[in-house]
């Protein structure tokens, strides 16, 4: 709409992510070249998924023309985001240091990047320009959400790395983590079937991210306990 | 606390935040285009008609403008641009909105069949109001699609008041709930358009050289509030057509030398119609008889105008001068069992009322045939004036009776002529001729450009981005508590889970 309305679209992105690494405690390790190297990470593992996309995949865009929405299609091209998961993990083993201290790190510059690169351009185009849309409002709103997300998949990789994870925990992380690559999947599809509106679909994601956040975090404070840390 | 929480806060900005900020955001600014997004709704508009008639401006002066759309009630001043449907606006409004408003758009009727009968002659009358005098507002007008029901529903319903709101809050959701929309169009300044009137005329030679001249004229310009849309099926298509229509049926008639009847006939084509004052007519006249070689128009009989025969299947003579019983005309008025409407010739009035009176200005014996009762009819130029089903079956009617009166007028028949087609050749010589407007003092000017884009913004009145920038500050506060409250809530949290005390 405006450059003011651009600061606002910037300041609900930006806020949430700086607060995170400055109040969370990892600034004190002095690791912002590691979230800056999981950010890099990031951008890595996204080109070979479009590598991997691109070679392997249809086109899709005639897939947009026809309106055909091939499902199974969707749940393959949904699977090449386990290298996320790869990406993560190569991520947490470059951050020295504690275990929350690695996961945030590389949660906080995965997730950055991951703003920098799908929403940055949109805001700018979309939230400056005179047209008003609450799609800019909303999109600034996921990328929060998105955060929480990553941490809770950090976190997940973490235990799944951990060959002192309690027994009984282990098939729980293995399936959370199995899903996390269809979870944008489950949630349209939800958003779909119960044919809920964009701020819905939002707050279902929130509330998704939360209950996900809530169960990685309850099994790192049974690991933290166990481990004394 | 509170000098805690400003600590924290001032953290934010003492950090990397507004240094590479202030670097790279002039730069994008500097680097990225005006207006980088494109609107989300985007129409053709049509300009309502602007033409200057013996230099008294007439119709719509100007062309762009970027301002907030309102509803007919809602608007207030000149910053506004007023959205209405055609048949919605009074004239009363529309006189109004043209000394007070921005601008305004009018939307056209979805599909015509729909409009009762009352609601076609309010658009008709308001169609002859607004063309009377000069608005110097943008007037523009829409075909109407489903996305404007949108947007004229959003303003009537929502609109984002000053002062009729009850108290703060409701201002306040109002403010949040409305949509607005800026509405643009970007056109250059009118220019006066660089109009040559062409007239065509055909003569059918008669069988004895000197014989009298017939004259069938019809103008083929239509005149309607917007020039985009004027189809003028009725005025004056049908009387274009009823010429062309004569012109063959005659043709045939007069390529034989046994059936060819004895006067000529002369049919000629004009542009230029009521609306313009038949200026094309008077400009051939003035060639054709005060030219020294003039010998096109010597003798004529009768001069007979066509306008508008497809209203009904009825038609009415209209003179300026009642037809000598004995005379040409008065045995066509006969043969044709017309009624005649008569009415002299006012040259104080701006207009003339048909295209007869051009040639009975100059002393011709000339008369109108017209469905139409007057020459005040407002369906005369309208943007309702579309070809229909019925106006062809009354069209093909008074043609066919025409046709046959001027026949059995041609061979002085006392009975009906069954005048059959004959598979026979045109050769009607046809010429045209092209008029030039008068430089220093010009009788009429028309401008364009008649058609522009539209863009419609959806916008927020500036409050919204203050209401906005509240609730972003007092989300991001609760952010900042959760975080700062993380720790405990996390040994807490811990506690039930594994069902004890951490170990510090």
């Amino acid at each position: 709409m405006t450059l003011y309305h651009f600061g606002n679209c910037l300041a609900l992105v930006y806020a949430p992510y700086h607060m995170a690494y400055k109040f969370s405690g990892i600034s004190e390790y002095a690791t912002f070249s590691k979230c800056v190297y999981a950010g890099g990470l990031y951008i890595f593992t996204q080109l070979c998924k479009m590598l991997l996309l691109a070679t392997f995949f249809p086109d899709s865009d005639s897939n947009h023309i026809t309106g055909e929405y091939n499902v199974f299609l969707e749940i393959l091209k949904a699977t090449v985001d386990f290298a996320d998961l790869l990406g993560i993990y190569f991520a947490l083993n470059s951050v020295p240091g504690k275990g929350h201290a690695k996961i945030l790190t590389s949660a906080i510059g995965w997730a950055s990047a991951e703003v920098v690169v799908t929403r940055s351009v949109m805001l700018w185009v979309g939230a400056r320009g005179s047209e008003f849309s609450w799609r800019y409002v909303r999109a600034c709103a996921e990328s929060n959400v998105a955060l929480l997300h990553t941490a809770a998949s950090a976190a997940l990789v973490w235990l799944s790395t951990r060959s002192d994870l309690p027994r009984r925990h282990a098939p729980l992380v293995l399936a959370l983590l199995a899903l996390s690559p269809y979870r944008g999947l489950l949630e349209d599809a939800a958003a779909a079937l119960l044919a809920l509106s964009p701020w819905a679909l939002l707050a279902l994601r929130a509330l998704h991210a939360a209950a996900l956040g809530l169960t990685s975090l309850a099994l790192y404070a049974v690991l933290a306990q166990q481990i004394g840390i | 606390m509170w000098i805690d929480e400003a600590d924290g806060f001032a953290e934010i900005f003492k950090g990397y935040l507004p240094y590479y900020l202030l670097v790279a955001l002039p730069i994008f600014i500097i680097m990225s285009p005006v207006n980088p997004v494109a609107a989300s709704h985007e129409f053709s508009v049509y300009r309502m008609q602007h033409y200057d008639l013996h230099t008294v401006p007439h119709g719509c002066r100007s062309a762009s403008f970027n301002l907030e759309g309102r509803s007919l009630t809602s608007w207030s001043t000149s910053r506004h641009c007023v959205v209405a449907r055609v048949q919605d606006i009074t004239i009363d409004q529309f006189m109004e909105i043209r000394s007070k408003a921005g601008a305004l758009l009018l939307v056209l009727p979805k599909n015509d069949t729909v409009l009762t009968v009352e609601e076609k002659e309010h658009i008709q009358l308001l169609e002859m109001a607004m063309i009377q005098q000069e608005v110097n507002a943008p007037v523009y007008f829409a075909r109407w699609t489903p996305e404007f029901e949108d947007i004229l529903r959003d303003l009537q319903h929502s609109f984002i008041t000053d002062d009729k709101s009850g108290t703060a809050l409701e201002a306040m959701l109002n403010t949040v709930s409305s949509n607005g929309y800026q509405i643009v169009v970007s056109a250059s300044t009118p220019q006066k358009l660089d109009s040559k009137p062409v007239t065509l005329h055909g003569k059918l030679v008669g069988r004895s050289g000197s014989a009298q001249t017939i004259v069938i004229a019809a103008h083929y310009d239509s005149s309607a509030i917007v020039p985009e849309l004027s189809q003028g099926a009725d005025s004056n298509a049908s009387g274009a057509v009823a010429v062309l229509e004569l012109a063959r049926i005659f043709s045939r008639l007069y390529s034989t030398a046994s059936v060819r009847g004895a006067p000529s006939l002369l049919f000629v084509l004009t542009s230029l119609g009521h609306s313009l004052n038949y200026f094309s007519a008077k400009k051939w006249l003035e060639e054709q008889l005060d030219s020294t070689d003039a010998s096109l128009l010597q003798d004529v009989s009768f001069v007979m105008c066509l306008d508008s025969l497809s209203s009904s299947d009825s038609m009415t003579m209209h003179v300026s001068k009642p037809p000598k019983p004995g005379g040409a005309a008065h045995s066509l008025k006969s043969r044709l069992g017309v009624n005649i409407n008569h009415k002299k010739i006012n040259l104080a009035d701006e207009l003339l009322a048909w295209q007869h009176e051009r040639f009975s200005i100059r002393r011709m014996t000339a008369f109108t045939l017209s469905s139409l009762q007057s020459h005040k009819d407002p369906s005369r130029s309208t943007v309702l004036d579309l070809p229909s089903e019925a106006g062809i079956r009354n069209l093909a009617a008074n043609i066919a009776a025409t046709a046959r009166a001027l026949a059995s007028h041609v061979y002085n028949l006392t009975d009906e002529l069954n005048d059959e087609d004959r598979a026979l050749y045109d050769d009607a010589l046809v010429s045209t001729s092209v008029h030039a407007v008068d430089k220093r003092e010009p009788e009429y000017a028309l401008y364009g450009a008649t058609r522009a884009a539209l863009y419609v913004y959806s916008v927020k009145p500036a409050v919204f981005d203050l209401i906005l920038t509240l609730a972003i500050v007092a989300y991001l506060t609760v952010v900042y508590f959760a975080i700062q409250l993380f720790p405990r809530f996390y040994e807490e949290y811990a506690k039930i889970v594994t069902g004890k005390s951490k170990v510090h």
